[in-house]
């Protein structure tokens, strides 16, 4: 039925603006790199005289319909030269342009060259864009670029410390965060428990992180989306870059296949075992590689196709006792095609997955668990006038979650072959969403998602009395698991409980010139899957599941409001936001609740809610020899898990509670300033308040062994202040400009002042003493590091 | 194609370690409760007719914890079945004993205390334990290859669900070890709870050595005290990096008169095997 309405609601509109096309010709193509004939996506093709314009797509495809006509177009993006071109608008035309790049230095973009006053105008916030190119620039640990110690430095993002994986947006839970790499969904973005990002920086094209407001086409999580394109291989001459690091290496190839129709890309990293000795004590490894493999070949005018892989692993290994590997696989078959100038369509067909697997020697027992999906997608991009332009598309997921095997590793260990009860689902989302330019001030985005979630039939599914998994018994005033009345059986195809929600989002964006514009937007998600984690941060063995009978979807909705102004021609930019968001049916955990190996693990849980809100604050210059920003985030992030009945206490009394990740303040400074042409220096600057945890409200003797008791609400306390300066020096040698080779080095020192920022405080008792202490762990110190970064 | 191939090493240099720090931090305090260690072990082969229950009071965390025993109370246990009771002497040292408890199997008992004019109870049931097949040593089972440590093996009976708390402590050491399991994913087959000491330089604590020796205590324990124990081994140390969100301990000792000030401890009731290991 609504599929029908919103079909209807197409037709509609389509209808209506085709009458307006008379007498108008589209213009369309593509936009590239001169050198490599690398799409660029966010391009900005400006037609200055009439303030109208447009923005290539994640393929570097454009169109837009004007009035016959002469016109001067200008084409400006991030880094690059701009083109200039006069048009004579008499016919439908066809205009691929190539753009080359401003500064010829190492794989470096520049940061903007010129305004872009449609980002003003532009209805979408909430959104930051980051190249390969700024994430280099950026001092990190161990001198290796890294995508997301990059983007924690925006305003709005954190994390929960050095060493914890992922990351938190606007008071987010890290599974809260849609990452999409190639369109492709991607279950764990860390390698090394938090050390690392999966994504090879050199491998990657375009960033873009989405906070707020965030389109219809995107769907399935509700804090965030991070889409990250990867380059697709240069289809004119081959080349190899790559980098020697403290860490790791990599190493990437790429060329054509056939000459501007067809090229390849193939690049690996590795670490270096035995990385973290000091961290244990002795015989161990640990070490991460991945992947990246791509293809692309252009059929014609009207038909690319692209096909691109990533594969990771993270390898551990203690002793020979304890081993561990996981990681990620993603395998994407996409293909673009060009209805007509005006319309363009991408299809995708997805398969990705995510693999755990641990075996430890002293208990005996080998274990695996994992997710896979298979992701088919279909979106286009319709543009079907100069004010108007639809996204439509559909999007059908179908997933299979292997929560858990348990082997015995040898003949003579005690333990049984456990398999968890595998659990099947199938999401579906349709999409339309429409930007739409009412005026020269006042531009729309609007639309709405339906989505649609079924979970699956399963081998075994508990059935309970009164469906109540979870028992509180009042005397003890503990919750309690109760044992299963039935076993309902089903078939793999039936369905044993489905939702559907429908997901409006909207966004308004009004300029009161060139330079000032406000915005607002709402957007309401649902989010299907769950990450089963309550530790402070979330570790590689946490478990995802489905909704389903016991579960319910978490649903959000987001409000946010912005100032956004751009001062001297966009050499300054200013972006204030303000923002407040709600989820509801956000899980929290019973107290000793065990997530490992749970066959039953709506026993363990309860429902609540979450809420966050914050005001954020981003200050940049962007032009000049000194580049960067400053961004201050105040926000508050919150949880609340009642009881269930009045006589419940849920969790913490069924008072809200700080989230794990909430952080009061968090200031970040990033700058880079140009001193010429062989020296570049950076610096980063980060302080914030200290994480939520929990302080001992007394102790007790028992079993002849103190232990601390923890009374207090829960989260209250925090951590020791978050603080610490990196900085970078890039050297590239003047010799460069007149070879093949081009080389440079990044010399890096993190932690320049050696600060002891607190990972952890641990509350133990001395066992020479016999005194209770805190005790805090801190993981980086100051740690300076060289990176050697070359290209032929 | 490029003909270079040559690649260039680089030298870093890199202090590299997590380290930790002792630090002070203001610890907030709350009321101290009541604190009921009310082990009733019945060694396996003996009457059991001696038990001592010790009451004490939670204290700050930074304090010295010996101050704060409890006297004056009245303890007494009962058994559900025959309302036999079982009066407890206040020894006026925070002990209270008896010595002719009856202990019996899959029975219910009550523990009831008085103190401060206040009735605190608790219920549980006498739990069986099997017997230990053997006790061995190694060097390769473990967490390290080459340190020795001492396997305490048995048999889980199968058609039933069994939780098991094994004690360990080295004679002359000063804190026990201990450990649980269960027989979720071993029903009914042969199953090893195992200790070893790996050196750590940081707690002065050496690995074993021959003529060490090691006491055991292996008890059968009721599911509400494994997850009560699970959670108190879990916090003995609290907040670690990846740790879990520390939680109120609440035991099985509740309060009629005032419930919100509950005790805290156990009234556990196991069967007990009690034995200990000299390393060859």
């Amino acid at each position: 039925m609504k599929k029908h309405i919103l079909f209807s609601l197409l037709l509609a509109l389509l209808s209506q603006f085709s009458m307006y096309s008379q007498e108008k010709f589209t213009i369309s193509g593509i936009i590239s790199e001169e050198s490599s004939n690398e799409t660029l996506i966010g391009v900005n093709v400006l037609f200055p005289e009439i303030s109208k314009g447009v923005v290539t797509n994640e393929y570097g495809f454009y169109s837009i319909t004007l009035p016959q006509g002469k016109y001067k177009l200008q084409i400006s993006y991030l880094g690059f030269k701009d083109n200039f071109q006069n048009i004579n608008l008499t016919e439908n035309k066809k205009l691929n342009i190539q753009l080359m790049e401003a500064s010829e230095m190492l794989d470096e973009v520049v940061v903007t060259e010129k305004l872009e006053k449609l980002n003003i105008k532009n209805p979408q916030m909430s959104i930051n864009r980051l190249t390969a190119g700024t994430i280099k620039q950026i001092p990190v640990v161990l001198g290796e670029a890294d995508i997301i110690k990059s983007i924690i430095l925006l305003p709005g993002v954190t994390n929960t410390g050095e060493g914890s994986s992922g990351f938190n947006v606007r008071g987010g839970a890290v599974d809260q965060n849609l990452i999409l790499l190639d369109e492709a969904t991607i279950f764990n973005s860390s390698h090394l428990f938090g050390f690392f990002s999966v994504f090879n920086p050199d491998a990657i094209k375009d960033i873009k992180l989405y906070k707020g407001g965030i389109p219809a086409r995107y769907g399935g999580r509700v804090s965030s989306v991070l889409d990250i394109y990867q380059k697709e291989g240069n289809s004119k001459k081959f080349g190899m870059n790559g980098g020697l690091g403290a860490i790791a290496s990599r190493l990437l190839a790429e060329g054509p296949i056939k000459k501007n129709k067809g090229a390849f890309l193939v690049g690996g990293r590795t670490s270096y075992a035995h990385l973290f000795l000091p961290l244990f004590d002795n015989d161990n490894i640990a070490y991460f590689y991945d992947l990246n493999a791509k293809l692309n070949y252009k059929i014609n005018d009207n038909n690319n196709i692209y096909l691109s892989g990533y594969f990771g692993r993270d390898v551990f290994a203690i002793n020979k006792v304890f081993e561990n590997i996981y990681g990620n696989t993603v395998i994407n078959l996409r293909w673009n095609h060009l209805f007509s100038d005006k319309l363009f369509s991408n299809l995708s067909l997805i398969y990705s997955d995510y693999f755990y697997g641990l075996e430890l020697d002293f208990v005996g027992f080998k274990w695996d668990s994992g997710i896979r999906n298979f992701n088919i997608k279909y979106d286009l991009n319709h543009y079907l006038g100069n004010n108007f332009q639809l996204n439509y598309g559909i999007n059908n997921i179908y997933f299979k979650f292997n929560p858990g095997e348990i082997r015995p590793n040898s003949t003579d260990s005690g333990i049984k072959r456990e398999k968890l009860i595998d659990k099947y689902a199938n999401e579906l989302g349709v999409y339309i969403d429409s930007e739409h330019k009412v005026s020269n001030n006042l531009t729309l985005q609007y639309g709405i998602r339906l989505s649609n979630f079924i979970r699956l039939g399963q081998n075994e599914l508990n059935v309970y009395q009164d469906d109540n998994p979870l028992l509180f018994n009042e005397e003890l005033q503990i919750y309690e698991a109760i044992e299963p009345v039935d076993i309902q059986k089903f078939k793999k195809s039936d369905p044993i409980k489905t939702f559907t929600n429908i997901e409006p989002r909207a966004a308004i964006a009004y300029a009161f010139s060139d330079n000032t514009s406000i915005k607002a937007s709402y957007n309401r998600m649902a989010q299907y899957l769950h990450l089963l984690s309550n530790t402070s941060s979330p570790t590689p063995l946490d478990v995802w599941t489905p909704s389903g009978k016991y579960i319910k979807p978490q649903l959000l909705n987001q409000y946010a409001v912005g100032y956004f102004k751009s001062i001297n021609e966009n050499t300054y930019s200013l972006e204030t936001e303000v923002f407040y968001k709600d989820i509801k049916n956000r899980i929290d955990y019973i107290d000793g609740a065990d997530l490992i190996a749970n066959n039953a693990i709506e026993q363990d849980i309860l429902n609540g809610k979450a809420r966050a809100y914050g005001l954020e604050f981003l200050f940049r210059k962007n032009e000049g020899k000194f580049k960067g920003w400053l961004a201050y985030t105040i926000s508050k992030s919150e949880q609340q898990t009642p009881g269930r009945t009045s006589q419940e206490p849920g969790i913490n009394n069924s008072k809200w509670y700080n989230t794990p990740y909430d952080k009061t303040h968090d200031i970040s400074f990033n700058g880079s300033y140009k001193w010429n042409e062989k020296w570049k220096f950076a610096a980063n600057f980060v302080l914030q308040t200290g994480q939520p945890t929990n302080y001992p409200t007394g102790q007790f003797n028992y079993q002849g062994i103190s232990v601390p008791l923890f009374d207090a609400s829960r989260n209250s306390k925090r951590l020791p202040s978050y603080h610490r300066i990196d900085i970078s020096a890039t050297l590239t040698p003047r010799k460069n400009k007149t070879r093949k080779w081009q080389g440079e080095w990044v010399f890096s020192i993190y932690n320049l002042y050696n600060r002891k920022n607190a990972a952890s405080i641990a509350f133990t008792r001395n066992q020479d003493t016999f005194v209770n202490e805190a005790i805090k762990t801190s993981i980086f110190g100051i740690i300076p590091a060289v990176t050697y970064n070359f290209k032929f | 194609m490029k003909t270079y191939i040559t690649i260039i090493f680089i030298g870093i240099s890199i202090f590299f370690t997590s380290c930790t720090d002792v630090i002070d931090v203001n610890v907030p305090t709350a009321d101290p409760r009541l604190v009921i260690e009310a082990s009733l072990d019945w060694e396996k082969g003996t009457s059991g007719n001696e038990q001592t229950i010790t009451l004490s009071t939670s204290t700050k965390y930074f304090e010295k914890i010996e101050s704060n025993i409890v006297t004056g109370a009245s303890v007494k246990v009962t058994n559900d079945n025959d309302d036999t009771e079982f009066i407890f002497i206040d020894q006026n040292n925070g002990k209270y004993t008896t010595t002719n408890f009856i202990p019996v199997l899959n029975q219910s008992y009550t523990l009831e205390i008085i103190y401060n004019n206040e009735t605190y109870i608790a219920k549980e049931t006498m739990t069986p334990v099997v017997d230990i097949a053997a006790i061995t040593q190694s060097t390769e089972d473990g967490d390290d290859d080459e340190a020795l440590e001492v396997n305490v093996i048995f048999n889980d009976p199968k058609n039933e669900e069994n939780f098991y708390f094994i004690k360990f402590r080295e004679k002359g050491g000063l804190l026990p070890e201990l450990y649980n399991d269960n027989d979720e994913f071993t029903n009914g087959n042969q199953m090893t709870l195992r200790y070893e000491k790996e050196e750590d330089d940081d707690i002065n604590q050496e690995e074993f050595k021959p003529n060490d020796v090691v006491d055991i205590s292996f008890h059968g324990v009721s599911k509400g005290y494994y997850d009560y124990i699970s959670i108190f081994i879990d916090q003995i140390d609290a907040g670690g990096p990846f740790g879990t969100t520390p939680v109120p301990l609440r035991g099985n000792c509740t309060n009629s008169s005032n419930p919100k000030n509950y005790a805290f401890g156990y009234f556990r009731l196991t069967q007990v095997i009690k034995t200990s290991y000299t390393f060859q």
